[in-house]
């Protein structure tokens, strides 16, 4: 039988020790920690997947974090079980993208960054004067409330972001190894000449960016499930790109390990911050700026930089040569 | 026909004025991002900063909002040159993109700063004149629209001459056609870009007192009012005045006639700038007059 | 258009908004040739060489690779079909290694890139010891190799090669000049944009005078050299 390497059986090891905790009675509350950061990880990954391997200052996560929660929560209202609403959000999601990716990737640089940020503020206003299905909520505007949600347990809720979080990590991690990983970068270093070596510039992004759509959306929708009320404000809210950017800025943009620092500490900040309101976003966006002016290789490429990785990395790496000699 | 004409009379002109509006809040993201090529993705909070400082003045000294420019142009000034300055100027040394995440971040700032002191609600400056309208010949005209359609014109004009005749104002048109040329020639592009930002914050004071007047607004006001300048300035195309003027009217035109052919669809009104912003980009985003 | 013809440019032209860079130009590349396109600063010969890479579409005039009409075809597609091209200014991945530059050539170049052996390119471009650095690392001379071997790495029938030579010391010369011809003995097509006369006196088979967007002479080097219009354009 072959031995697996170190990291994969540390991941796993770390993986299975996440899902028994709503089973070994840890707490509720830190159960709910983990959920957010667990949604945050996600969103940063892929935010990072666009933004640091892609070159991608992609703007509008709100839009498929949004159009997957609506998508779910307008499943419910006609009926559908969330699972298979979850499911609808995503394809929702991931078919937006790819509706708008053909005008979306003939912009370059800035005006792709706007273009994007065009979007969510379009259907902010939309979803504000539009009542696709009947209406849960009294005025203006599509306010939905989750059904059928009531039943599931804070233990499943965890599960569907644990697997999420997961599956965004494993992705990034195949593609950063496969052919795709190579182009993308390729790609983000200078288009023209990944154009002239035979890279399909158009493609490798939109495999990216449905990529991200796709996680994202499934993210947005188990949100949705845990905070079962859904409102055009919320749903296209600006916090969907200020999370995953500030993740990805803080964590160290283009390194795998980034968004998992940034989404850490993001999630630490979003509770430490949660009692004060307007000023939590005050300092988020404070931090966000003097981060991104002090330390713009972020906490990852500056553990990279000061070689903070060459111990542990030597006795990982020991330690991974005597199991492999037994 | 004629009932159809004299029908669409009315919101033309509007739109015509209101492009005015639109003028004055794009002409700052213009300077900016002709001198620096940096979208200044803050800049329409910026704006409703303007208007929220010009009805606090209102509210605590009692003047009207054009008086309390005396005040507020200068310190908006001071900030802008302190913040390009400060933070963007520092970031260009990393990247373009460093440089939009760090707006980005003075975007969430200021929005959280306006709904921490002045809270979500909307506001609105409220002044005697505000509501005046007047007739010529058979059309009613709206005060507040002809005043920001004097001030568009008004601002444009004191810009464009500045650049033309002040040493700073050339060195600033230098700088936003050939940076290293202009670098070459003894010209500081970190000062200049301090300059320019600063002249930026100044304009965005006034179109801040402007659209107050125009429209209530409230901490998440901004974000359309970026979009569309975006829009005004492609459309009419980077270093064209005309062309932003242009861009202008028809950014007012297209929330005019939209609300006017959706007999006052709020959801036509809201989503038509961004419609019209996003079909620019994605098909000539060097505009219809730019080089 | 000939038979054996690798390239054939067709009454090709190309205008920037009112400003023409390239006249109603043709002519034919056999195969294993080595073109060489001289002219002036500012003729239209990095615009023709961007035209034929797939960088711009002509304005008119067709562009045929190898018996087919590939005018307007992008550049990534036109890489698959055999066309490779290095850059006048170096134009590498920076964060991946020396390498992995090439290996983006290889796995994205198309059927035929697949295989091919990277330790022989390098060792032809004379970058072996560089093999594992990182492309922001390399000193200009090396970038300027590393086109070449990226060019080479897709395995093209068609190599177009921008001021490959220039800014080389004495001492760089004969190795640039001995690079060209190995890929000639691999059978390859060359178009090359130069100054540096060495390289279109000893290297080049054919040579085309190109001024402002014209072409004004063609033949080999010797009969180029002593026509009088290219003379004139030059100094007159």
């Amino acid at each position: 039988m072959k031995i697996p390497r170190l990291t994969t059986l540390a991941s796993v090891a770390v993986l299975v020790v996440l899902a028994l905790f709503p089973v070994i009675g840890v707490s509720l509350s830190w159960l709910n920690y983990l959920f957010s950061f667990f949604i945050y990880l996600a969103l940063a990954t892929m935010w990072n997947l666009l933004a640091g391997y892609t070159g991608l200052i992609c703007l509008c996560p709100a839009a498929f974090v949004g159009l997957a929660g609506y998508a779910m929560a307008i499943g419910t209202w006609v009926g559908v079980p969330f699972q298979a609403g979850l499911i609808a959000g995503a394809a929702v999601a991931v078919l937006f993208a790819l509706l708008i990716s053909y005008p979306v990737f003939r912009m370059k640089g800035i005006y792709f960054a706007i273009g994007t940020l065009v979007l969510p503020e379009a259907l902010k206003a939309w979803f504000s004067f539009w009542h696709p299905v009947g209406t849960a909520y009294q005025g203006g505007g599509a306010g939905y409330a989750v059904a059928g949600v009531a039943g599931i347990t804070l233990g499943e809720k965890y599960w569907l972001a644990l697997a999420i979080a997961a599956a965004s990590i494993l992705v990034v991690h195949i593609i950063l190894r496969a052919r795709l990983g190579l182009g993308l970068t390729a790609i983000r270093d200078n288009e023209n000449t990944a154009a002239s070596a035979g890279v399909n510039i158009f493609r490798l992004k939109l495999s990216s960016f449905l990529i991200a759509a796709l996680i994202m959306g499934i993210a947005g929708a188990i949100y949705y499930i845990h905070n079962p009320r859904i409102q055009p404000t919320s749903g296209f809210n600006i916090s969907w790109l200020l999370l995953p950017l500030m993740a990805t800025v803080i964590g160290g943009e283009g390194i795998e390990e980034g968004p998992i620092i940034g989404a850490a500490i993001v999630t630490f900040l979003r509770f430490l911050l949660a009692d004060y309101g307007a000023w939590s976003l005050f300092i988020q966006g404070i931090i966000l700026v003097v981060v991104v002016v002090v330390m713009p290789q972020g906490i990852a490429g500056l553990l990279r930089q000061v070689g903070a990785y060459r111990f542990p990395l030597r006795l990982f790496q020991a330690a991974e040569a005597k199991i492999h000699k037994t | 026909m004629e009932d159809f004409l004299v029908g669409l009379a009315p919101p033309l002109i509007k739109g015509i004025l209101l492009g005015g509006l639109y003028v004055v809040i794009a002409l700052g993201l213009s300077l900016v991002f002709g001198v620096m090529k940096l979208i200044n993705v803050a800049h329409g909070d910026l704006v409703i900063l303007g208007s929220y400082f010009a009805w606090a003045i209102m509210g605590w000294l009692g003047i009207d909002p054009f008086l309390s420019l005396v005040v507020g142009v200068p310190l908006f000034f001071a900030f802008g040159f302190l913040v390009q300055k400060f933070i963007i100027n520092r970031t260009f040394r990393i990247s373009l993109d460093a440089a939009l995440i760090a707006c980005f971040g003075i975007s969430i700032v200021v929005q959280s700063l306006c709904q921490v002191i002045w809270t979500p609600f909307n506001r609105s400056l409220l002044t005697d004149y505000r509501l005046l309208t007047f007739a010529v010949g058979p059309l009613t005209i709206q005060l507040r629209y002809l005043l920001d359609f004097i001030g568009g014109l008004a601002v444009m004009l004191a810009v464009r001459e500045f650049l033309r005749r002040t040493y700073l104002g050339r060195a600033i048109s230098a700088a936003s056609q050939n940076e290293p040329v202009a670098e070459r020639m003894g010209i500081n592009p970190n000062r200049v870009y301090s300059f320019a930002f600063a002249i930026a914050m100044a304009c965005a004071a006034v179109a801040g007192v402007l659209q107050g007047l125009t429209f209530s607004f409230s901490p998440t006001s901004g974000s359309p009012f970026l979009i569309i300048s975006f829009g005004v300035i492609i459309l009419g195309g980077l270093g064209s005045m005309a062309g932003t003027f242009i861009g202008g009217m028809v950014f007012g035109l297209t929330q005019t006639l939209g609300a006017y052919f959706s007999g006052g669809s709020l959801l036509v009104q809201s989503i038509a700038p961004y419609l019209l912003v996003f079909v620019i980009l994605s098909v000539r985003p060097q505009g219809i007059f730019g080089r | 258009m000939s038979e054996t013809a690798v390239l054939s440019i067709d009454r090709v032209s190309k205008s920037f908004g009112g400003i023409v860079a390239v006249k109603d130009l043709s002519f034919e590349v056999q195969a294993g040739q080595i073109l060489g396109l001289m002219g002036p600063n500012g003729a239209g010969k990095t615009t023709l060489l961007n035209i034929i890479a797939g960088t711009y579409s002509p304005s008119s005039g067709r562009v045929n690779f190898c018996g087919r009409d590939v005018t307007g075809l992008p550049a990534h597609k036109l890489c698959h079909l055999g066309i490779a091209r290095t850059y006048q200014i170096p134009q590498p991945f920076t964060s991946l290694s020396a390498r992995q530059n090439i290996l983006v050539a290889t796995k994205y170049g198309g059927k035929k890139a697949a295989g091919m052996e990277h330790d022989k390119i390098f060792d032809l471009v004379n970058l072996s010891e560089q093999k594992d650095m990182l492309a922001r690392d390399l000193a200009t001379v090396s970038l300027k190799r590393l086109e070449l071997a990226r060019a080479l790495a897709s395995n093209p029938t068609l190599i177009l090669l921008d001021e490959i030579a220039a800014g080389s010391t004495d001492t760089e010369l004969p190795r640039i000049l001995g690079m060209i011809e190995e890929i000639r003995k691999m059978g390859k097509t060359v178009v090359l944009v130069e100054h540096v006369m060495k390289v279109m006196v000893e290297a080049v088979d054919r040579i085309i005078v190109i001024d402002k967007g014209e072409k004004i002479a063609e033949g080999t080097p010797d009969e180029v050299m002593k026509d009088e219009k290219v003379i004139a354009a030059y100094f007159g």
